[in-house]
């Protein structure tokens, strides 16, 4: 005799490559806060390995967001996915990295209910601007970074969709209109069909740091927290000319190096500093843990046959249960 | 933390693939498992043996219906049962968070404010258990876990129905005495009353680290549990009135789940907002972690060999209770400054790397050390090791006792074994200069003084100044360690409390890991350390060292688990802490291989851990086993089971070589290897073998009876050392 307890049941599937999804990511990101990509937690048939996945939006040539996945995959430092296993040519276009508990920066300041502590966006500064540098160190551009973009864990951010103002439109064609990107985060230079270029990554690293201070990517200069406004306000100069330097950020933001740190050694990063236990808002690690918590226990049907595809949504934060019930909304 | 499966693990029980063991005792398994749905669930399992007595067999379908009772809320949800399996199994939602014990273990007791936060939640658990008229009646630290939304109360194994008599003489011998209620311990009814003595219990716990009525012998426990007034010492002071009431001895004169939840906390805020920003990491930590779990299953051990090897070391359990002195040679004074010695064939040996046999060609086999020494008293113990440090051509070897030698022919310097007051010895040797934590001799009261760091003479051993006082530690406790001195810091354990003489660890002890500025005597900080059990003879640390502002350590825990444990140099805080699964925890006593920004470890595979955070860089496959590694020059030395030595391109974990010619089978993996400039030393059977770092194969062996071997650079020798004595070997 077997007895089955009561849990979520078996749900419906929808199938991208050789995963099986679990649950959107974005679910729970307000509605105008645009995403560049689709992005699902999906599970591999033999359910031993859980990704994140990503699927073009529609209106985005497959070929092109396909070209920015395969870059991605070379990207380095700490606070970065790259992807590692992408679609098959000929086969629709997805790519997927290993899942690690993460909310999105706009489903994180939903969780927190407004915008985040100043100590807290500090540290996702130096963290950003640290990774964008080295990023750039590869002679790279990330042309993606947005508030839905950043992804937070329980020990600092990590940063997505990188490309995404290059997959949406080539260069020379306004971009405005370009499906999935933020216009606050957009440098007016891309929007106008630039080629997107280092300083651009610092204009969006001023939008998405201002949304999260303020819940808005471009907010009027007086809500932006003091002591963060005249950097904000200077990210997003019109002119690239006028943004600072990264390095600028982390040394404004970090402070000077670790006192403690005996002569001769260092810190890896500045940001190490700023991420220790304390720098995330206690009920945004509990929404951190709860997802995990959450996918821990989802169940999925794995094809056996092609079925019908069905979407599944999962919300973060909720009742303070250990694993909550999944929610259905098709 | 879960481990690999063992190769008589079973596959799969019910619709449950078995991914990992979460743990393991006397009574069945828990597993990580996984359902087709790709679920990740605990699976508790009962053994078959055990299942076979109908009143385990009952028990354990009432805990899976107890685990129901509680809910998901407080308890671990039940996804899946099986009672009625040849197995019996039951599936429960994999639960993120530390058990209490853990907990404060790992990172120390809990503020007021978390305790109470706790203390509610745990009366609503119980209220919810007891308004279904069941008790829990084992509700101790370990049984609960700490999620980032609530205690979760776990392992119902005794839970019973208030009034079911026949499970109540099933279950009489039950319970866990530093937190059975005075009612159990005489074997009466333990109704709802006992539980909420428990709950107090937990929190008396919680807040100071240790039971209300002490650790130590279940009879001594059980008798203070009946008689004694409870120890609230450390209780935060608003708190202390409300469990003292809690711990009433009469039942009746206790509150109920609701009036004490109404008195700990007014429900405000969300759990986590009321937990140290270091547990809340923990639990963080681990909901990302267990999202690295890969299935594994370990090989069938050869038969023989392990079981010999264990039984042995449960044999050997001798006393950190002073040396013993061997032979009588001490008295005797035979030896001049003590300890006999050889010297055999210095120059030839030093001179080509090979000794000359009868004008012959260089011999490079079988050549026989520079010189032995003997120690005139047993060093080792069971706590430590018996460690050389060298200083000005004098080596020092320090155990329970020290000695000292001369490097150039092995000739005793002096002895510090005759020397009554001092009790073991912790010694250093960096910077230039010798230190010595002071361990002092047992007294009849096991007061003692406070523990002093000092600079001693190698010349003679003396004290030549006392750098720090750590005022009000007990320097007759034998538990304390000398950890590492960087940039005039120096990084100790120290102990308080009584020394009850059994030469390990003393009921009530309470250690410290603490740090004082050596220049200006200063304590910097000062963090507690687990309590542990009364004559348990594990240190807390294995190995220590700094690197950058942090403080890297290898913990070890009261049941032999080892957690790399980094803490911030200048304040002490725990900055991450992650288990490291090593089967013989005692290799780990060397040390530690680190750059600026990776740990190396070995032990069984190689791994390299991020300082920053933990991640775990690269790991070799558990297929083969490496002893500790060493770093030199982005190159990672080790010597892997099997293989013998190897080197490893430390950045991304890939081998560049191993040794070539060489019979391996016997390659010890016991220590890392010794590397001097021209020549990488290990043991490999009865020989200690001599790789040429430039062609990789065997250049030289020496004969060797060491167990543990060190480098001494300055002298440039290779000292082996084992239960009676030093061997010395050339160092190229």
């Amino acid at each position: 005799m077997r007895v089955s307890g009561a849990g979520p049941g078996i749900r419906g599937t929808k199938q991208i490559g050789p995963y099986t999804v679990v649950t959107r990511l974005d679910a729970g990101v307000p509605v105008h806060t645009p995403v560049s990509e689709h992005r699902f937690i999906a599970r591999s048939a033999d359910g031993d390995r859980t990704v994140v996945v990503s699927r073009p939006l529609a209106g985005v040539d497959p070929r092109r967001f396909m070209a920015e996945a395969e870059a991605s995959r070379y990207l380095l430092g700490s606070w970065v996915l790259p992807a590692v296993e992408l679609a098959a040519s000929g086969e629709q276009p997805w790519h997927a990295r290993p899942y690690l508990p993460a909310l999105p920066l706009p489903v994180a300041l939903t969780v927190h209910g407004g915008p985040l502590p100043e100590s807290t966006v500090r540290a996702l500064a130096v963290a950003l601007a640290e990774n964008l540098a080295v990023i750039h160190g590869q002679s790279l551009t990330h042309a993606g970074l947005c508030p839905s973009a950043v992804l937070i864990a329980a020990d600092g951010p990590r940063l997505t969709c990188f490309g995404a103002v290059r997959a949406a439109a080539p260069d020379g064609v306004a971009r405005q209109e370009a499906p999935g990107l933020d216009p606050g985060s957009l440098p007016p230079e891309q929007a106008a069909g630039g080629q997107p270029r280092p300083m651009g990554d610092v204009y969006a690293l001023g939008a998405t740091l201002a949304y999260a201070a303020t819940g808005y990517s471009m907010p009027e200069r007086e809500e932006l927290p003091t002591s963060l406004r005249s950097l904000i306000t200077r990210c997003l100069s019109r002119d690239p000319a006028h943004r600072p330097q990264l390095i600028e950020i982390v040394d404004e933001l970090a402070g000077s190096p670790e006192s403690d740190a005996p002569a001769g050694f260092a810190a890896p990063t500045r940001a190490d500093a700023l991420l220790g236990p304390g720098w995330l808002p206690a009920r945004l690690v509990a929404a951190i843990v709860h997802q995990s918590a959450s996918v821990l226990a989802g169940e999925v049907q794995f094809p056996v046959q092609a079925q019908a595809p069905v979407h599944e949504s999962w919300a973060p934060g909720g009742a303070p249960s250990g694993a909550p019930e999944p929610r259905r909304t098709h | 933390m879960p481990t690999p499966l063992t190769h008589d693990d079973p596959v799969a029980l019910g619709p449950y693939r078995l991914i990992a063991r979460l743990g393991s005792g006397g009574m069945g398994t828990v597993y990580v498992a996984r359902s087709a749905g790709g679920r990740t669930v605990a699976l508790k399992t009962m053994h078959a043996a055990i299942a076979t007595d109908p009143a385990a067999r009952t028990r354990f379908r009432l805990e899976a219906d107890a685990a129901r009772v509680i809910g998901d809320r407080f308890g671990a949800r039940v996804m899946d049962a099986d009672p009625l399996a040849e197995t019996p199994w039951l599936a429960t939602e994999y639960v993120l968070g530390p058990p209490l014990d853990e907990a404060v273990e790992a990172g120390g007791t809990l503020p007021e404010q978390s305790v109470r936060a706790l203390g509610a939640a745990l009366c609503s658990a119980l209220g919810q258990l007891h308004g279904s008229d069941v008790v829990h009646r084992d509700l101790k630290p370990s049984n609960i876990l700490l999620t980032a939304y609530g205690p979760k109360v776990i392992d119902f194994g005794i839970a019973r129905v208030i009034g079911d008599e026949w499970l109540t003489r099933a279950g009489a011998a039950v319970g866990t005495p530093a937190f059975m209620s005075p009612e159990q311990a005489t074997g009466q009814e333990h109704d709802a009353a006992g539980d909420v003595f428990a709950l107090a219990g937990v929190l008396v716990y919680a807040a100071t680290g240790r039971g209300p009525f002490g650790n130590g012998q279940a009879a001594d426990l059980l008798y203070r549990v009946r008689y004694a007034d409870a120890d609230l010492a450390g209780v935060p002071v608003a708190l202390a009135p409300l469990l003292a009431q809690c711990l009433a001895k009469d039942p009746g004169q206790r509150p109920t789940t609701a009036q004490l939840a109404a008195q700990l906390h007014d429900g405000t805020g969300e759990f986590a907002e009321h937990l140290p920003h270091e547990l809340l990491a923990e639990i963080a930590r681990r909901a990302a972690d267990v999202w690295r779990l890969v299935p594994q299953r370990l090989p069938a051990p050869a038969a023989g060999p392990e079981t010999a090897a264990a039984t042995a070391a449960a044999a050997r359990r001798p006393s950190r209770r002073r040396f013993l002195v061997v032979g009588g040679a001490l008295a005797a004074g035979a030896a001049a400054g003590g300890g006999a010695w050889w010297w055999q064939g210095r120059a030839d040996a030093r001179g080509g790397g090979g000794t000359t046999e009868k004008g012959g060609a260089p011999r490079t086999r079988n050549i026989k050390p520079l010189w032995t020494y003997t120690f005139s008293a047993v060093l080792s113990d069971e706590m430590g090791s018996v460690v050389p440090q060298s200083l000005g051509g004098i080596i020092v070897v320090a155990g329970a006792g020290a000695e000292a030698v001369s490097a150039t022919n092995g000739v005793g310097v002096w002895d510090g074994n005759g020397r009554s007051e001092e009790r073991s010895w912790q010694t250093l040797v960096t910077g230039g200069r010798l230190y010595r934590l002071w361990i002092g001799e047992e007294t009849d009261d096991g007061i003692g003084s406070a523990v002093r760091l000092q600079i001693l003479d190698p010349k003679n051993g003396k004290t030549i100044k006392t750098l720090v006082r750590f005022a009000g530690t007990n320097d007759e406790l034998p538990t304390h360690q000398l950890l590492c001195i960087t940039d005039r810091v120096a990084y100790v354990v120290v102990g308080k409390g009584k020394d009850d003489g059994t030469g390990t660890f003393s009921a009530g002890e309470t250690d410290t890991l603490s740090a004082a500025d050596i220049e200006t005597g200063k304590l910097l900080w000062s963090k507690p350390l687990p309590v542990r059990f009364e004559t348990s003879s594990r240190l807390h640390f294995l190995a220590a060292k700094t690197v950058g502002s942090r403080l890297v350590t290898l913990q070890q825990s009261e049941n032999g688990t080892v957690h790399v444990v980094v803490w911030a140099a200048s304040t002490g805080a725990v900055v991450w802490k992650q288990p490291y699964d090593v089967d013989d925890p005692d290799i780990l006593r060397c040390e530690i291989a680190a750059d600026s920004d990776h740990l190396y470890l070995g032990g069984s595979r190689l791994w390299a851990l991020r300082l920053s955070d933990g991640a775990v860089t690269w790991k070799t496959s558990t297929e083969r086993a490496y002893g500790p590694p060493v770093l030199r020059a982005g190159i990672l030395y080790a010597v892997g089971d099997n293989a013998g030595l190897t080197a490893v391109d430390a950045r991304s974990g890939k081998a560049l070589w191993t040794e070539r010619g060489g019979e391996v089978g016997e390659a010890s993996t016991s220590g890392p290897p010794i590397l001097g400039t021209r020549y990488a030393y290990y043991k490999n059977g009865s020989l200690l073998r001599a790789v040429s770092l430039s062609d990789h194969t065997t250049a030289l062996t020496y004969q060797t009876s060491g167990k543990q071997f060190y480098a001494d650079s300055d002298a440039k020798l290779v000292l082996a050392v084992d239960g009676a004595g030093m061997t010395a070997y050339p160092l190229q």
